[in-house]
Order: structure tokens, then sequence, then C-alpha cells
């Protein structure tokens, strides 16, 4: 049994809609080859026609409907909505021609076995010589709505995680804060007193004695440089890190490094020259972090090159806007497989090494933020047992960025 | 060179942690330029204010009870005790505890580990008057 015998039996073969689909049963095929339930009914609501889809979705055989008003396949709450809204349209519209009445409008859908689902209804108006005819597609949405709130579900979670993310990150900063503060509390004691007693500020000591308190207050101010470099490892993490750029004079501030680490240098009787090309003028940057970089690079050349061997540090321009900090010393070298980790955190080549060189691993991971938070560079050309050469490129003039 | 009694400059001290308290005092008394009081607590700060008079006060900020910020505000807000310079003295650790010590009415910012050799020509440079070598 086709629609089309339904349709003639309902009386309304009069139209000529019916009378062509008669004539091309290719018409039916298009119908059922639609993804979606499509119905057809007079201005009223009565079907005429329903493809395949329909039994699939409402449950109803599809002669059952045809003839019935299209509102028994919606929820009963809505039926008089619709029987409305199709009276206006029918008014307005029944010689305007082909039109869309309604797009993927939510409804609520009612099966034959009573049970509701939600779907979404297309509505068009299809002329016909016997007055226009009402074409719906309905879309079942039962999955689509699991699926939204499914999403929505998910969504929530990403973001509740974000939040709890977000809160260990600042409890983490907040911690190492803390613990910075509480781990320098007793280090002002320890590195006051054994300064006091290694100046002889508190009666003389032995050699023996002095030598114990020399190891004592060097040992403390290693200590110290750790708890600085994790506090300000978390303070860059944390975007917390303040600059202060100010005008500095380059001379003088690779200078001051120079007599910081006078006695390192004299001890290992290394040579160390510098300088700063004169046309390097007008620099505004942090001068605290400026140091804290030459004196990392620095140390470290001092530290690598044997004893007597020569350290230079080049202060020189580069392009018009920037400058170029390098570091070159004819120390022991890096093996290029460990170049690329030399800038990230906790990390000292060669474990027997870094017996020998203490040091915190940091130093390096710190410059490199340092330099880069301030719109910089760094880098490190070497060769193994003939010396490395690090380099910091920086802004001439660090300019703060809004709200920094 | 220690200078004679009567020009020594009075300090007060103000720090929860004892052992710091004394070490500020002993580096302070060694360099002859100072007397010296001390506190360990903000409510024995005022204990000690109401009979001793100091030029500048060293003040830790983090304390349990008063901190050393509100102590800081109180004494500039009363017009006795508004001349008292006061220096903070703490373990820097966050952002914005220099900018926060300078809106309480601090003169000064010195930061633990204090430098047993320059500390006292510091504490001196802070009252504007000539720098005295240390002993």
């Amino acid at each position: 049994m086709t629609a089309g015998e339904r349709v003639g039996e309902g009386g309304v073969a009069d139209n000529d809609w019916t009378e062509r689909r008669h004539m091309d049963s290719r018409f039916e095929i298009l119908l059922d080859a639609a993804p979606d339930a499509m119905l057809i009914t007079d201005p009223q609501g009565r079907m005429l026609a329903a493809n395949c889809h329909v039994e699939e979705l409402f449950g109803h055989p599809r002669h059952e409907v045809l003839g019935q008003p299209v509102q028994m396949l919606l929820a009963e709450r809505l039926r008089e909505r619709y029987t409305a809204h199709l009276r206006r349209y029918s008014a307005e519209t029944a010689t305007r021609g082909r039109q869309r009445i309604g797009t993927r409008t939510p409804i609520a859908a009612l099966r034959c076995d009573g049970t509701e689902f939600p779907a979404e209804v297309t509505i068009s108006a299809l002329p016909s010589a016997g007055g226009p005819l009402i074409v719906l597609a309905v879309r079942d949405t039962t999955e689509q709505k699991i699926l939204e709130q499914e999403l929505k579900a998910r969504t929530a979670e990403a973001e509740q995680q974000w939040r709890n993310a977000h809160a260990a990150s600042r409890l983490k900063s907040e911690f190492l804060a803390n613990m910075s503060h509480e781990l320098r509390t007793p280090l002002n004691a320890i590195i006051g007193y054994s300064e006091l007693l290694h100046y002889g500020r508190a009666g003389s000591l032995s050699e023996e004695q002095h030598e114990f308190v020399s190891d004592i207050l060097n040992s403390a101010r290693h200590l110290l440089q750790l708890i600085n470099d994790v506090l300000d490892l978390s303070k860059i993490e944390a975007g917390k890190m303040t600059f202060r750029p100010e005008p500095v004079d380059l001379d003088r501030v690779v200078g001051e490094v120079m007599d910081v680490l006078r006695a390192l240098i004299v001890r290992k009787g290394i040579e160390v020259d510098y300088s700063v090309d004169p046309s390097l003028t007008g620099i505004v940057l942090d001068p605290a972090k400026l140091k804290q970089v030459l004196y990392n690079y620095i140390s470290n050349a001092i530290k690598f090159t044997y004893e007597r061997g020569r350290v230079r540090v080049r202060v020189a321009p580069e392009g018009a806007e920037r400058l170029r900090l390098e570091v070159e010393d004819n120390g022991i070298g890096i093996e290029p497989e460990d170049l690329s980790a030399l800038f990230t955190e906790f990390h000292q080549l060669d474990p027997g090494a870094g017996k020998k060189f203490q040091g915190t691993g940091l130093g390096l991971a710190l410059t490199r933020r340092i330099v880069e938070a301030q719109g910089g560079a760094v880098g490190v050309r070497s060769q193994p047992g003939a010396g490395s050469t690090f380099h910091a490129i920086l802004p001439r003039q660090h300019r703060l960025a809004e709200g920094a | 060179m220690t200078v004679p009694g009567a020009d020594r400059i009075p300090v007060l001290v103000v720090d929860d942690n004892e052992v710091n308290l004394r070490l500020t005092r002993v580096v302070l008394l060694k360099s002859g330029s100072f007397e010296v009081r001390t506190a360990n607590s903000a409510e024995a700060a005022l204990t000690v204010l109401a009979e001793f008079r100091p030029r500048l006060i060293l003040m830790d900020i983090q304390m349990p009870g008063m901190d050393g910020l509100t102590l800081t505000r109180l004494l500039k807000s009363k017009p006795e005790t508004r001349d008292i310079v006061v220096v903070a003295l703490t373990a820097y650790a966050m952002k914005g505890d220099e900018e926060r010590a300078y809106a309480a009415g601090c003169s000064g910012y010195i930061t633990k580990p204090i430098d047993t050799e320059t500390f006292g020509s510091e504490v001196v440079s802070y009252l504007g008057g000539p720098l005295a070598p240390p002993s």
C-alpha cells in the first residue's frame, strides 16, 4: 500500500499534487531518501503523505496516520498552538507560493506509545492547484540533546579543572614565597654570626677555626643563592618578577659585577678583561637584572675555566635597537649534544663535573628567563676543550608592557 | 672608632625572632655608633617607646600579633612618634612588599640576610646625617 492510495481514499485526490505524485513514483523514492521524517499535510494539518522515517520515529504504521491530523504527533500541550499557527499562516501566505514557515523549530514530539522525545521541525509551504500544502521535516534531536548536555558537562568540568590548576599554581607561588621567607630568617643569623666570627669581630680565631667559619659562611651564602634563584624562577613563572628600567651606565655596571667577582678571579688566577662599545649610550634597563645576567655568565665562565685561563666580556651594539652581551672563555667547553639543554632548569652537565664545579643548576635557566622577559634572547656556541661563548641580546631600552 | 655614649644614636629593633633580634643588636653595638633597645613584638615595642625615644626603629614586618606595618602606621599617625625614622628589616619575599612598606611610612627597606660589614653605616644613612665609620 502506498501513501498515494491512502491520499486518494482520503478524498483529496482532486488536487494536482496528488495527480502528479501518482504519475511519478520517483517522488516517493525521493521522500524516503530524506534523512528526516517527512510529512505533507493540507492547510488544516491533515496528513496526506508520509515517508518511511515517520513510522520509525513515531511508531505509527504509515497507513494509520494518513488522513489523521498532524497534531497527533505533537505533545498535547503544543497542538492548539500549532493549529493557530497554521491558520495564521494560511491567511497570510496562501497566494505567495513556496516558502519556509519555520526552520528547525524545537518541539516535543509524541510517539504512538505516549512517550515524548525532543525534535526539530522545519515547515515549508508547497503550492498546488487545490491550494497550498504544508511540508514538515521532523528530526529526532534526542542524541543531539544528550551530546549538548555532555558537552556542557565537559566544558564545566574543564573550567573547574582550569580553576583548580590556577588556584594550585597560585598556592605554589605563595608557598614558595613563604618558604623563602622562612628559610632566610634562620640564614640571616647563620650568615650574620659567621661574618662576625670570620671578620674577627668576636675576637681572633686560630687558623683552623677561621677555615671552618669560612666554610660555614660560604655554604650559607650558597644556600642563600639557591633560595634566591628558586624564588626568582617561581616569580618569573607566576609573572610576578618586577623590572625597574632606568638609565644605566654599562661601563659602571660591568665594573661593579667585576668587583663582586674580584676575589674569585684572583684566587683562580684567571685573566678577565672587558670592553663596552662607547657608542652604546642612552641605555634604559633594570640595572639589578642586568647585573644578575652578567654575574651568572661571568661566574660560570670563571667556574668552568682552568686556572690561569682567560675570560673576555664584551658589550656591543646588535642592530640599532639592541645590544649584545658576550662572555667568552677558554675553559672546558660543552659537548654539542649538551648545548640545547643548557638553559633549562636544574640542568648541570655531567654529575661528576657538577660536584667539582658547585652550582645550583638554575643560573642559566634564570638568565634565559630574565632576558626573555625583557624581550631578549640568549645563546651559546662552544667547542669542547677550547671554550665557550655565551651571549644575551637585550633591548637598549626596556619598555614595560601596559599594566606590568 | 666608638662614639662617646652621649652621642650614640638611640635605636629600637623590633623582631619576633630572638636570634635575629640579638644579631641585629650585636652588629649595631659592635659598630659603636648606637644605643640599642629591643622588642620582640609590636606590642612590646609600644611599651619600650613609652619610656625610650629612639631616632630610628628597625622594624620586622611579619610578626604574630600586630605586624610591623600596622605599628609603623600607628607611630606615623601620632604627633609624638611621627618623627621617628622607621626602616623595614625583612626577609623579602613577595612583589609589593617593599611598596607596602614605603606606603605605611617606612623611610627605608633592608632585606635579610643583613651585610654585617655595612649594616651600621646603612642604618645611619637613613638618618640623613654623616656616615659613621665602623669601629
